[in-house]
């Protein structure tokens, strides 16, 4: 038994086993526990919980500390192990039963969620959409970054709490802590070196403080530069943006688009919201503008041509031609918010298909062209069907419209004009 | 008498025989020519938007199948189906099939048929010739000069003219009485300056007016200003006057509420900055038509709606600083 423990890799050994040995994140635990407790009397609007952040700031150990401190059962799995859309079904399914009287309260735990590949993982996401709309048991799902596009229909669908990078004062602090434990010797100076070389990361930071003690039982600053390297980290979207914004030199700026987790097709999005955020000067709102407008004329000459050689071009201008937009070097503190767009992308969408549909539906009968029907008829329809809801369901009736495209051509009188509707058919 | 249905008075007041048609009475004359003989060559009908080119080809169709002539005839739109390969399947499909009744011919209607390219005219040229047993062709086009000559030397042209202002002010009084509206004849005279001779635009006008109320002038104002959203020149202006970020805001919202695509919207900007009513320098106008262009260009490319737009704003904000209009 004490043998067994002392194999165990320090980042297992060392888990928080309750939720006040966790580390920084208040904002996040507080929103965990208030959103369990809601589950108590009935399951809440939203039955999931999208827990994100970058890797090793305790997403998976905040959990298991929560499962422990309060007395639930934890059904976990890993996405990224079972990634075919039956085995999800099968475990998370499962899991989303309700327990039997006597059995402990239930969470599912499902890590890695951005794991899933929008390409090889077919339906993955769909059936895990499923599986939240259906589950009678609480679920979180942890994630490094939410912002995939593939992974829109699970953020709608969660609460989405975020959590930071550690401090590298509170990595310190549990390195300390681990020394005591472990009975070691360790230089202050040394701790900090590894708290620094981890950004933020206590997994990567408890590992190499394990590599540097199995090297030598006083673990030294000398130690620690030795075995312990830079990592090649991701950076979240707002980390990227920073870096992006403030960079001095080229290489920094063109780094700063490759180091997140997002295609370069979607940091796009990031960095056509913030350019007015950095920015406030018209001129280099402008500059960086038409940098990112040209990167993205070359992405959409890649995609038309599938000439992948642009892209070197494509990067050039949305990372150093965005940055030296700027006439003079600025450093200053914005907070960078997810991009609005991202939110409304399904709206706008919906909105076109509908114009679309509602051309498609008319032209033949107008005999006219779809092109002509939105620029000659829908004008006025929406008129009519804004301001005279009676007279604009009787048009409706004629033309067998379909609700949704009713509701989006009457926007704030669509009740009014499905009311009538329905007055007339009786 | 309640009625449970209305049509778009486009459709309802659309004569759906050559008799009933009561402009272009020259075209209808030779047309009705054609029909006695059941001979009909391919032909071209050039002419404005919303003079009745489309409407005279259904009436003749209609005038010589009867009621069902829908099945002898296929309606294509260039502007919808832009590659040649679609409309030749479709020809394809449509003459294979023979005809049966006293016509030995079907009729292909190739709508607004300037929009296709050169090369693709080249290819309806050969399937004009390739099918011309059994059917014939007509097209129809606003811009008559941007169809090949090959094609219009193949074809009987019939050059469709802008509606006179009696014409469509009658017509407009005409549909009035019909639907018992209550209207005043100075604003069908709005009705006709505001669309330019174009009928569909005009009833279509007219009965979004009368769903509010009395036709007067002040409602087809009203109606003709809802109808066109001031978002886009509260958009243009916002940018001009610097305020870049509400700018934006605007464009969310026109790409949103409207459904409007990038293109749709570089278009009505470039409209609205050669309206007169908007105040706007001629030397900066220039320039922003020129930038309208480009972003256009790089939209038609593939390039990102929202992304192009934002660059066009910026570039709209930086002018309207320097010029400080």
């Amino acid at each position: 038994m004490y043998l067994s423990t002392q194999r165990l890799p320090w980042i297992i050994k060392y888990r928080p086993k309750h939720v006040d040995e966790v580390v920084d994140q208040d904002e996040a635990k507080e929103k965990l526990l208030e959103w369990l407790k809601s589950w108590e009397k009935a399951p809440p609007s939203k039955k999931a919980i999208l827990l994100h952040g970058p890797a090793g700031c305790g997403k998976t150990s905040l959990v298991e500390a929560v499962a422990k401190t309060y007395g639930y059962e934890l059904f976990e799995m890993n996405a990224s192990d079972s990634r075919r859309k039956e085995d999800i079904e099968r475990l998370a399914k499962a899991a989303s039963q309700t327990s039997g009287l006597r059995a402990r309260r239930k969470i599912i735990l499902l890590d890695e969620v951005d794991g899933l590949d929008p390409k090889s993982d077919v339906g993955g996401v769909e059936s895990l959409i499923e599986v939240i709309k259906n589950t009678r048991n609480p679920i979180i799902m942890t994630a490094n970054n939410p912002y995939r596009e593939h992974l829109r229909p699970l953020r709608e669908l969660s609460e989405v709490i975020a959590m930071n990078r550690l401090r590298e004062t509170d990595v310190v602090r549990v390195l300390t802590r681990i020394c005591g434990a472990e009975k070691l010797d360790c230089d202050t100076e040394a701790l900090k070196e590894i708290a620094k070389r981890s950004e933020g990361d206590l997994r990567s930071a408890i590992n190499d403080l394990e590599a540097a003690a199995a090297l030598n039982k006083k673990v030294t600053l000398e130690t620690v530069k030795a075995i312990s390297t830079y990592r090649d980290r991701t950076h979240a979207p707002w980390e990227a943006l920073r870096k992006l914004f403030s960079a001095r030199f080229v290489f920094q700026a063109r780094e700063a688009i490759t180091s997140t987790d997002l295609t370069p097709e979607e940091f796009k999005t990031w960095v056509n919201e913030h350019i007015p955020s950095w920015y406030d000067d018209p001129y280099e709102v402008w500059r960086a503008y038409e940098a990112l407008s040209r990167a993205d004329q070359y992405f959409g000459r890649i995609v038309k041509t599938q000439n992948w050689d642009l892209l070197s071009y494509a990067l050039d201008m949305m990372g150093p031609g965005v940055a030296f937009a700027r006439t003079k070097y600025k450093g200053k503190f914005v907070a960078f918010k997810m991009p609005e767009r991202i939110k409304l992308l399904a709206e706008t969408k919906r909105s076109r298909e509908y114009r679309e549909a509602l051309a498609e539906h008319l032209a033949s009968r107008l005999l006219t062209s779809k092109a002509n029907v939105k620029s000659d008829f829908i004008p006025y329809l929406r008129v009519i069907f804004t301001n005279n809801p009676k007279y604009a369901a009787k048009i409706a009736q004629s033309y067998k419209l379909p609700e949704e495209l009713v509701t989006w051509l009457a926007g704030p009188k669509a009740k009014d004009v499905l009311a009538y509707m329905k007055k007339t058919k009786k | 008498m309640y009625f449970m249905s209305e049509l778009l008075w486009a459709e309802k007041y659309r004569p759906r025989s050559l008799d009933e048609v009561v402009n272009q009475k020259e075209i209808v004359d030779r047309l009705k020519r054609f029909i006695s003989e059941r001979n009909v060559p391919h032909m071209l009908f050039a002419g404005p938007p919303g003079t009745g080119k489309t409407t005279v080809a259904h009436a003749m169709a209609h005038d010589l199948y009867g009621e069902n002539y829908r099945q002898y005839m296929l309606e294509l739109n260039a502007s919808d189906e832009r590659k040649i390969e679609v409309i030749r399947t479709k020809v394809k499909e449509f003459a294979r099939s023979r005809v049966v009744g006293e016509v030995p011919f079907k009729i292909v209607l190739l709508d607004e048929a300037d929009n296709m390219t050169a090369d693709a005219q080249q290819a309806l040229r050969r399937l004009m010739e390739l099918y011309s047993a059994n059917t014939r062709f007509i097209l129809t086009a606003n811009y008559p000069s941007k169809i090949i000559e090959p094609i219009q030397s193949r074809c009987a042209v019939f050059r469709f003219t802008a509606l006179k202002r009696e014409d469509v002010v009658s017509r407009l009084m005409y549909i009035c009485q019909s639907e018992k509206v209550n209207c005043v004849e100075r604003a069908l005279e709005v009705i006709y300056d505001l669309s330019e001779g174009d009928m569909r635009r005009a009833i279509n006008i007219l009965q979004a007016a009368a769903a509010l109320g009395d036709v007067t002038e002040d409602i087809v104002y009203k109606v003709v200003g809802l109808a066109h959203p001031r978002e886009v020149r509260e958009m243009l202006q916002l940018a001009l006057s610097g305020n870049f970020m509400e700018a934006r805001k605007k464009l969310r919202d026109l790409m949103i509420n409207y459904g409007l695509s990038g293109v749709d919207i570089v278009k009505q900007v470039h409209r609205e900055i050669f309206n007169p009513e908007v105040k706007i320098p001629d030397d900066l106008k220039v320039m922003i038509a020129d930038y309208a262009g480009e972003i256009q260009y790089r939209l038609v490319e593939g390039a990102d709606d929202e992304i192009q737009l934002n660059a066009f704003l910026a570039r709209l904000a930086l002018m309207g600083r320097r010029l400080k209009v």
